[in-house]
């Protein structure tokens, strides 16, 4: 792999990271400002980038946009970690219909793509930042949920599991102390798997009108006004489709390198 | 009442001022109108298919169905499937002289008793609805012969006939008449054809329609899919007909495609909760605070650029405008500074207060939004489409609604949203006031054009001392036309069959 592929994914998260921490602390960055005397404006002195069809500063809804958006979706991937593999590994340790029940679950979950599932789970929770949280982190709940049982079930037939077991320790403290230690590298692959299409998520359900409040600026939110105004202000549609895109694809790519190195069946293949 | 007189009225209970008829002036040097051709038409949806119980999209059902009155291009009211209106002097009773030619699409001619049963369907059968209130004054209806049809009212209600022009009337032996029309049989230029519901409409001519000669279009074919861009299928000639947004009108112009605007326009303003205001918002200086924080010119411009500033429900220059209200509106420029003296003075840190705020998906909702935000609020802004906006409107657990509202038949449907037992209150804030509703109702029933304005005047400035509702300005809605389209002109409402235009002229060129 030459040394460009291998540090363009991270060179691009850095950047994102960076934007999104001192984003903030740049003076003169309002991302919601409005001008209204100066809508779709191109790219020059006083606006970088430009501005949208409110007036508003592009470079200060990008940089906004990076820390919200990333914000919402690492959040989202806590949520859908907590709930999926907690639930998981509970109901793994409970076994029998509690098992049968978290899973059924996980399974009637993953009938539907997780954007269909965000966006029924939105019509009923109500616009709101925290709702998208919820909606995105329940429908990729059920993938930390079968990567727990996985995991679960490969520890439990190990032999030091069952040493344990005749030294009469709980099913629970031996999921505690020595299935979840052994389960967090793939669990964390799969966070990073799940983040890219938590932004993409977050994003579609935005660009709906059925994410955050619509000045808020997530990239859905901001390529969602752009829209209208592709032909006006063409800057103020590409620029963060081209941010959603580079970011979702450099995490996708740190995401199937994580997975390479934590799934041996994975590697081989 | 003379015929004159009652004209004269007529022409004043309109919401307009005098306008010219572009369509007459047009009429001269026109050339000869091409039959045959479908029409695709995009402009508002078809939300039954009984026309006596629409909710409000009527740009529809107009072509299919016709009633006895009809706005007129320049506002005022006309005798449409009535060839003449007589009225009593008291206002009371009404004689209509219907069209002796008019046929139903079943072949059928069109009878007083016909009227009749469409008027007793309205006022014994539908529920809710701006017509249901006036239909249930008509304390009596006979039909001296099969021309005439005699109304008499319990007492006068001025916007009667304006309101007629929204009542459809189609034949008693429609499919489903006694509980829900499926299938209504019309008198209208165009036939209720194919209804694939929030997918298309086809309408096909009716060859006996009463006005000879129209129309000339074989058939109509509406799209309703509803809110979408409809500027590049205008462009790529798949529609003819369609509704814009104001975004699209520089790229259309520039594409030489025409663009028409309704000749009434839509009401803009920013409403308070007012069935059940928390705290914060009963305190008449945090109302007024917000209020002042309101830029009314940079609001009505991000609009459109043609929109217009004003206080009032209705546009500025008609008959129910009021120049020295307009004049003295204490809002008319924002005044932060004041604004924040007002917060102060009433002991509210705004950086605590959180205000929700609800909205259609529309940008200027955001121009409101943030303009509150300077004052130092947070926002909570739920945007949603028509039904779930108005679902959590009547739910009444917001504090600001920012909304506009389109053009209307009558001055008093601007009023009725504002009485306490009104249709859809919520968009003004579902106001309870007694004294209120008095001074609208006392405008309504009075005989008089001049009393009726003085009263709705009346009934505004209170409005506007209570602080119910902030009017912010008028902006007309857009028709993208496509080029080789003829004979068509904008009416005064959505209305795409009247008297005096509408499809029945409108014609394809090569």
């Amino acid at each position: 792999m030459s040394t460009f592929r291998r540090l363009a994914p991270w060179v691009l998260l850095a950047v994102a990271l960076t934007a999104a921490a001192i984003g903030p602390l740049l003076p003169g960055l309002d991302p919601y400002h409005q001008d209204l005397l100066a809508r779709n404006l191109p790219p020059g002195p006083g606006h970088w980038l430009g501005t949208d069809s409110f007036g508003r500063d592009i470079l200060a809804r990008l940089v906004a946009g990076t820390r919200l958006t990333l914000l919402v979706a690492v959040c989202s991937a806590g949520i859908a970690l907590l709930g999926g593999a907690g639930l998981g590994l509970m109901g793994c340790v409970a076994g029998g219909p509690a098992r049968g029940a978290v899973y059924a679950a996980f399974d009637m979950i993953r009938t539907l793509p997780p954007i269909l599932l965000s966006l029924a789970l939105m019509v009923s929770l109500g616009v709101g930042t925290l709702s998208v949280i919820l909606a995105v982190g329940i429908a990729f709940m059920p993938l930390f949920g079968y990567v727990a049982r996985a995991v679960y079930e490969r520890e439990m037939a190990s032999g030091y599991v069952a040493a344990a077991r005749v030294l009469g320790i709980a099913p629970a403290a031996i999921a505690w102390r020595h299935v979840l230690p052994n389960a967090a590298g793939a669990l964390l692959t799969q966070v990073a798997i799940v983040v890219p299409r938590a932004i993409v998520t977050e994003s579609v359900l935005s660009f709906f009108g059925l994410g955050v409040s619509p000045d808020v600026p997530t990239w859905g939110r901001i390529i969602a006004t752009a829209v209208s105004y592709a032909e006006q202000a063409p800057a103020s549609l590409l620029l963060p489709v081209l941010a959603l895109a580079l970011t979702t694809l450099s995490l996708s790519v740190l995401g199937n390198r994580l997975r390479d190195r934590f799934d041996p069946l994975g590697a081989r293949a | 009442m003379q015929r004159r007189d009652l004209l004269k009225l007529l022409a004043m209970s309109a919401t307009a001022g005098p306008l010219a008829m572009p369509g007459l002036l047009h009429a001269q040097n026109a050339p000869t109108p091409r039959r045959g051709g479908t029409l695709k038409v995009a402009l508002l949806g078809l939300d039954t298919a009984d026309p006596h119980r629409h909710a409000g999209s009527i740009a529809v059902q107009q072509v299919y169905a016709e009633t006895l009155t009809s706005i007129g291009d320049d506002g005022t009211v006309r005798p449409f499937l009535a060839e003449r209106i007589d009225s009593s002097a008291d206002g009371r009773t009404y004689t209509f002289h219907l069209r002796k030619n008019v046929r139903f699409h079943n072949g059928r001619a069109m009878t007083s008793a016909d009227v009749k049963a469409n008027f007793e369907r309205v006022r014994d059968k539908v529920k809710g609805g701006w017509l249901t209130g006036a239909m249930k004054l008509a304390r009596n209806i006979e039909t001296p012969s099969p021309d005439v049809l005699r109304v008499e009212l319990a007492n006068a209600h001025a916007p009667f006939l304006n309101l007629l022009s929204e009542l459809w009337i189609v034949a008693p032996e429609s499919e489903g008449w006694n509980e829900t029309i499926r299938r209504p049989i019309g008198t209208g230029p165009f036939k209720f054809g194919t209804w694939q519901p929030d997918v298309s409409f086809q309408a096909p001519a009716f060859d006996q329609y009463w006005q000879a000669g129209l129309p000339y279009l074989d058939a109509v074919e509406f799209d309703l899919r509803g809110d979408r861009d409809n500027s590049l299928s205008l462009r790529a000639g798949d529609l003819h007909l369609a509704y814009v947004g104001n975004d699209k009108l520089d790229s259309l112009a520039k594409d030489r495609m025409g663009i028409q605007f309704l000749k009434d326009t839509a009401w803009y303003f920013l409403s308070f909760n007012n069935r059940k205001p928390r705290p914060l918002l009963q305190d008449a200086r945090v109302r007024e605070a917000i209020s002042l924080a309101v830029d009314k010119q940079a609001y009505m411009k991000f609009v459109v650029k043609t929109a217009v500033v004003s206080d009032q429900p209705v546009r500025p220059n008609t008959y129910f405008w009021d120049r020295e209200l307009e004049q003295r509106d204490p809002h008319a420029k924002p005044d932060l500074a004041r604004a924040r003296e007002l917060l102060k003075n009433a002991g509210v840190d705004p950086s605590r207060e959180t205000l929700k705020v609800v909205s259609w998906q529309s940008d200027y909702a955001q121009v409101a939004v943030q303009m509150v935000r300077q004052l130092g609020f947070k926002i909570d802004h739920q945007a949603l489409d028509d039904i779930g906006a108005q679902r959590l409107l009547g739910q009444y657990d917001w504090d600001l609604a920012p909304f506009h509202s389109g053009p209307r038949a009558d001055v008093y449907l601007r009023y009725a949203r504002l009485l306490s037992d009104g249709p859809s209150p919520m968009l003004w804030g579902g106001i309870q006031d007694k004294e209120l509703d008095a001074l609208i109702n006392a405008a309504v029933s009075s005989p008089s054009a001049q009393k009726a304005r003085e009263g709705y005047l009346q009934a505004w400035k209170h409005v506007m001392d209570k602080r119910y509702t902030l009017g912010l300005g008028h902006a007309a809605d857009a028709i993208g036309v496509a080029p080789k389209v003829r004979g068509y002109e904008t009416g005064y409402t959505w209305s795409q069959n009247r008297v005096d235009g509408g499809l029945a002229r409108t014609w394809l060129a090569a």
